[in-house]
């Protein structure tokens, strides 16, 4: 019988709320960069899914995604709806220290940041009703089943042993991937001054930066699921990575520009994050550097390329999370190590070039999957109700006309 | 308890559906406490 730590315990507690913190930060990282008359309904996509997919989560969502396999890897029985038969003793196959619980709440807080990365995607165009309907469907369909793939020891994506410490690919990848499809389906926005809509309020999105980033410690140091040495190795590297990623954007928009960027320095500090987010519990200090500096020199590129390509991924959802998800999954197929973690792989630069394309197979088969189910359920829930709102809406602006309120009075 | 807690979540789901999709776009009127400069509070 599995024993509980407190210490760990403690820690995975800890870590959750950590998480949670980090979608009210996104709520003000994404409110920030939109226009005045958007900005409370751009940030109650974030606080809504808070409260709607913490309930999904429990009823069915967490066991579709960590319950016993249903047979060939790809999704998770219903032997745990509504969080029958987890208890606050410790599972037998997940972080056997710990009660499954808090294990089960730590998981529950990525689920919830999740679908709510994605509405950087379609921000001051689509409907609320809409929104939710899509958010529900989304976190079901694509959500649950890839972290059953990647987590469960049952998901056939462990199997090939695929390696993501905190959801490179399950989190970051398929949110990016599904921004982008998300920002085709529902179409550009109308009246948007070229190149970009200026930011309405770049403090509040440095603050949600700074949000992000300290709640990114639960994600990626949580992760090791206990109060140990790889824990502390995941959030030094969770740190470097971040750092060297802000500076290294901002250097680049300094060259490109001509001004070090305020919001660059927040952008790029979360391109790091999710770069180092699969890598973080395989990858030494030093190349977490490196995993910072490359995210940094792709992300710019890809928000650069994205502009360029009229494609009005509002709040380069895709540049940062998708690019940088896939980045970092393939950098941990380069920079993981065993010296840092005995239960993972070597990479290639440790003379396992298999791992690599391990990770590539992920990279592929995980971003194939969002995009299609992502697509099937925007088309579905067009037909119940019209995902975007009609341009006189758009023009008065979603705070007013979707919820009856605004941000600022005149 | 699993089935009656699934059919709260169930009639939510059913309200979303059926909920209004625009509030009419009316400015919500600012009032502040009388004699003092305070914040604009909405109403």
């Amino acid at each position: 019988m599995p024993q509980i730590d407190t210490g760990d315990t403690a820690w995975v507690l800890m870590s959750a709320a950590l998480v949670m913190l980090m979608t009210p930060g996104l709520a003000l990282f994404y409110g920030g960069l939109v226009r005045r008359k958007n900005v409370l309904s751009t940030i109650m996509h974030s606080f809504f899914i808070l409260g709607l997919v913490s309930v999904t989560w429990v009823l069915w969502g967490y066991t579709l995604a960590f319950g016993p396999d249903t047979g060939v890897g790809l999704i998770g029985g219903l032997d745990w709806l509504a969080l029958e038969g987890v208890t606050g003793e410790p599972s037998d196959t997940y972080a056997t220290t710990i009660p499954h619980l808090a294990f089960m709440a730590f998981q529950m807080m990525f689920a919830i940041i999740t679908p709510a990365l994605i509405s950087g995607a379609f921000a001051e165009r689509k409907r609320f009703k809409a929104f939710v309907l899509f958010a529900v469907a989304w976190s079901t369909f694509v959500y649950a089943p890839i972290a059953h793939w990647v987590w469960s020891p049952d998901g056939w994506l462990f199997g090939l042993g695929v390696l993501d410490f905190a959801g490179g690919t399950v989190v970051h990848l398929s949110s990016g991937i599904a921004a982008l499809v998300a920002a085709l389906y529902i179409g550009r926005r109308t009246g948007l001054v070229e190149p970009a809509t200026e930011p309405h309020d770049v403090p509040m999105t440095v603050l949600g930066a700074g949000l992000l980033w300290f709640g990114w410690f639960g994600f990626n140091a949580g992760s090791a699921v206990g109060a140990n040495g790889l824990a502390a190795t995941a959030f030094v590297v969770t740190n470097t990575a971040a750092a060297m990623a802000a500076i290294t954007w901002v250097t680049i928009s300094w060259l490109h520009r001509g001004t070090p960027s305020v919001l660059g320095a927040a952008i790029g500090a979360v391109a790091g994050l999710v770069a180092i987010t699969p890598a973080a519990g395989y990858v030494t200090p030093a190349a977490s550097i490196l995993i910072g500096l490359g995210v940094g020199v792709v992300c710019y590129g890809a928000a650069q390329l994205r502009l360029r390509a009229r494609v009005d991924d509002a709040l380069d959802v895709f540049a940062v999370h998708g690019v940088g998800g896939a980045f970092g999954a393939v950098a941990t197929g380069v920079f993981a190590t065993t010296a840092v973690n005995a239960a993972g792989f070597d990479g290639l630069l440790n003379g396992n070039a298999g791992q690599l394309v391990t990770q590539l197979t992920a990279v592929v088969v995980v971003g194939l999957y969002s995009a299609i189910v992502t697509g099937a359920i925007l088309f579905l829930v067009n037909l119940v109700t019209p995902i975007r709102v009609a341009g006189d809406v758009e023009e008065t602006g979603l705070d007013l006309a979707q919820h009856g309120e605004v941000a600022y009075q005149p | 308890m699993v089935i009656a807690a699934m059919i709260a979540f169930a009639i939510l789901l059913v309200a979303w559906i059926f909920a209004p999709s625009e509030s009419s776009p009316k400015v919500p009127k600012a009032e502040t406490a009388p004699g003092t400069d305070a914040i604009p509070v909405t109403a």
